[in-house]
């Protein structure tokens, strides 16, 4: 029996303009030792010698297991059967979707057939985001939101063409949207060919390569400085030292209710001191914001604040009843808005994970040290799957199952679903299930709620 | 009852530069076309003591499909350069056509020699034997995955997504029958005995009507996409893969709808081409165990002779007088097989 090596698979999205072809272009040129066969949904101007082009009309199935999301690709189903017939003389393949494309569809074309299953390997999902553009589109229609939340890879591209706080928003967007893709920053698709080649992005052997910061517990904060200040009143401000107006294109879409801020009282300008202030600050952020428009004035005590920021500058009065120490909580790391209190510097900060957004697409993460039953999981994933698969694009996990010396692994892609037994837990290492979601309207609450119904 | 027997017996083999996707007999059988897989067209020639061939043509990035005229003296093939090439006995080039720039994935000469039926995207076309064009029907919802002719040449079956459609063929006339399964159609095949049609689905089933009162039937459980089907020539059994085994349906009696299909095990990975004997029951197979079996379903449930291969099977056809078997594998190498019967 011949023992037949997957062909690996790269999938790139990405809007008109965000620079796929750019990206392919540097892929097929670059001196990688790679054969590789294209898969294109136009005939485009890629043609370099040796490789190999095909051309796709997109054309979406429906498959027949009665759910809507369970969509493929027929177009490349059958490319990928006639490529099945010169596998010898390729080593690679690379989809290369068009700017409306729906990933959904193409992934799903992977995993459809359990002979798919055996020739390719689904590598990565790479997303090419245009940094100029991708928060109007995100704003405007689906699709982007989908091919950023579908991206084991994404390419923040064209960075020349934006500043460094617009960067530092934007990236924070996509990273709220999609929790686990790594994010690489750069221009012209700049990227060494192997953080979009060879991933291994659905290799189960490769288990969950995570950015370790989603899981850490989250803040509806990201910042939080400890000041000295005197009794009376303070200015805080925000936004460029002088009154300078910049001719920035800002989409302020993540700030239309006001920066989030809590003002608290602490024992003392220590670490200590603001990690007991923490929990108040969370309990703050919970409650509804009272608006404070420019000139306004912010008091100290744990109630939260919407501060109406603008980046031409606006400043606000801080009400200090007692002198001591006050810990600012501010919704958003305070460099994006130049944000600071006139006279006065933070002796003690702190960045925290956030993941607080807007974005109807999210991810979400979830850890829990406990064993789990295997039957229970598996009810509970075919339910899952069954009620929200086509809300849920991705979804992978590392599963500690109670009695199993070996760690089981999972992905999916909607419906689409691939898991496995693989290597033991390293011995003394802790255990831990380990979950990721990225969907649309996903609830943090029902999830957990359902993973602890595995419990053993 | 004596168990009826037959072997294999090797006729000859060369081996082609290219992958081998399709062969097609000539009606006397003593030519087949060869379409390989990087774009080659070949033309072999088989006598009793030798075969040969030579390279008449290319498709540019892919050979698809080739298809032997059943009147004789030519043969078409298609590919991923977008053309259908008309070719004479000799190999010669008669005619070329590029209906659009799409591939043309099926060819089907009808069995009455009057026409050549060919599937480029969602396009059925119908060709003159001259390859002159007869008539383009209206595209269809989807790209036509395979095509198939009844046994009069007078219906001509399209799968696609979404279920079968059916051309009558009666120009000017083409009248069209929907049977619609929402599922990806991989292939049409009426029964010989023109009661029955039948598809196999990327979903993993086989979907039948029953012509004369459109009835019908789903048959589930195949564990992957049932992209290859063949009925004996008495349609009595419709045969498929599923794995490493052979499934067949039984048409006889009251119909394949709630029993249990007959099963062949002799396989030992994934069965990829089957054909029945045209006319007649012996049935061939070839899998990924780099095995062709012979078998005769209904009278003995085991192989009753197998030949080992070189490489993956890749296409096997019958010649149309039932005699021989030609098989094409994965590196090029093409074979030829005598049906001999022991006593």
């Amino acid at each position: 029996m011949a023992t037949i090596d997957r062909i690996p698979v790269t999938v790139l999205t990405g809007f008109l303009g965000s620079g796929k072809t750019t990206l392919l272009n540097r892929i097929l040129s670059e001196n990688h030792g790679k054969r590789i066969a294209v898969i294109e949904n136009e005939f485009g101007e890629v043609g370099v010698d040796h490789q190999l082009v095909i051309g796709a009309e997109e054309e979406i199935f429906e498959t027949n297991n009665g759910c809507i999301c369970c969509t493929v690709r027929g177009d490349l189903l059958r490319i990928l059967g006639q490529l099945l017939k010169r596998r010898d003389k390729f080593d690679y393949i690379i989809v290369e979707t068009t700017g409306m494309a729906d990933p959904g569809p193409v992934a799903q074309t992977f995993f459809l057939d359990d002979d798919f299953k055996q020739q390719f390997l689904l590598d990565a999902i790479v997303t090419l985001v245009d940094a100029r553009h991708i928060e109007k589109h995100l704003d405007e229609m689906k699709e982007p939101g989908e091919q950023v939340a579908f991206a084991d890879v994404i390419l923040l591209n064209k960075t020349d063409l934006v500043g460094k706080a617009e960067l530092e928003r934007i990236e924070r967007r996509v990273r709220a949207i999609n929790g686990t893709a790594r994010i690489f920053r750069t221009q012209n698709a700049n990227v060494p060919i192997d953080r979009v080649l060879d991933v291994g992005a659905f290799d189960l052997q490769r288990a969950l390569a995570l950015d370790g910061s989603f899981l850490e517990p989250q803040y509806p904060f990201e910042w939080a400085g400890v000041y000295q200040l005197a009794a009376g009143q303070h200015t805080l401000r925000t936004g460029a030292e002088a009154h300078v107006h910049h001719h920035h294109d800002h989409h302020g879409h993540a700030h239309d209710k006001g920066l989030g801020l809590v003002v608290l009282p602490v024992a003392a300008a220590t670490e200590q001191a603001l990690a007991a202030a923490i929990e108040p600050a969370v309990r703050a952020f919970a409650e509804e914001a009272v608006t404070v428009t420019c000139g306004g004035s912010l008091k100290a005590t744990p109630a939260l604040h919407a501060i109406d920021v603008n980046y031409e500058g606006s400043h606000f009065v801080v009400d200090v009843a007692a002198a001591g120490a006050h810990a600012i909580f501010c919704e958003h790391a305070p460099a994006e808005f130049n944000l600071r209190v006139e006279g006065a510097k933070p002796i003690v900060q702190r960045a925290f994970a956030s993941h607080h957004h807007d974005e109807e697409i999210s991810s979400i993460g979830i850890s829990d040290p406990r064993p789990l039953d295997p039957q229970k999981l598996n009810d509970w994933l075919s339910y899952l799957l069954k009620s929200r698969g086509a809300d849920i694009f991705r979804m992978k996990g590392v599963i500690s199952l109670k009695g199993e010396a070996r760690r089981y692994v999972f992905h999916g892609v909607h419906m689409m679903f691939d898991g496995q037994l693989e290597r033991p837990w390293a011995a003394g290492a802790a255990r831990q299930n380990t979950l990721v979601f990225i969907g649309r309207n996903l609830d943090r609450q029902e999830l957990e709620a359902g993973l602890h119904s595995c419990l053993a | 009852m004596k168990t009826p027997n037959a072997i294999l017996e090797p006729r000859g083999e060369l081996k082609l530069d290219d992958y081998i996707v399709d062969i097609a007999w000539s009606t006397d059988t003593t030519r087949l076309a060869v379409a390989g897989g990087e774009g080659k067209v070949f033309l072999a020639k088989r006598s009793e003591s030798a075969l040969e061939a030579r390279e008449v043509g290319q498709h540019g990035m892919g050979t698809l499909a080739v298809a032997w005229r059943p009147g004789g003296s030519a043969f078409a093939s298609s590919g991923q350069d977008s053309r259908i090439t008309l070719f004479d006995a000799e190999g010669a080039l008669v005619a070329q056509q590029r209906p659009s720039m799409n591939w043309t994935t099926a060819l089907a000469w009808s069995p009455d020699d009057q026409r050549l039926a060919t599937a480029t995207g969602k396009q059925i076309s119908l060709w003159a034997p001259s390859l002159v064009l007869e008539h383009a029907l209206a595209p269809l919802a989807s790209t036509v995955t395979a095509l198939g002719w009844d046994k009069p040449g007078r219906d001509l079956a399209a799968a696609m997504n979404g279920g079968l459609v059916v051309h009558r063929v009666e120009p000017p006339r083409f009248q069209l029958r929907h049977y619609k399964w929402p599922a990806p159609c991989l292939t049409a095949a009426f029964s010989p005995s023109s009661r029955f049609l039948a598809t196999g689905t990327q979903d993993g089933t086989v979907h039948f009507w029953h012509l004369s009162t459109g009835r019908d039937s789903q048959m589930r459980g195949y564990p992957g996409r049932v992209d290859g089907m063949s009925w004996s020539g008495d349609s009595r059994y419709l045969a498929t893969a599923a794995d490493e085994q052979i499934v067949l349906w039984d048409f006889g009696g009251k119909g394949p709808e709630g029993s249990r299909p007959l099963q062949l095990r002799g396989h030992t990975d994934r069965v990829e081409c089957l054909a029945f004997q045209p006319g007649g029951n012996y049935l061939v197979t070839g899998g990924r165990d780099w095995r062709l079996s012979l078998w005769l379903p209904g009278k003995a449930t085991t192989a009753l002779d197998a030949q080992l291969t070189v490489a993956e099977p890749t296409c096997l056809r019958w010649s149309p007088d039932g005699r021989f078997v030609a098989a094409g594998e994965r590196n090029g190498r093409l074979s030829i097989y005598e049906l001999v019967r022991v006593v």
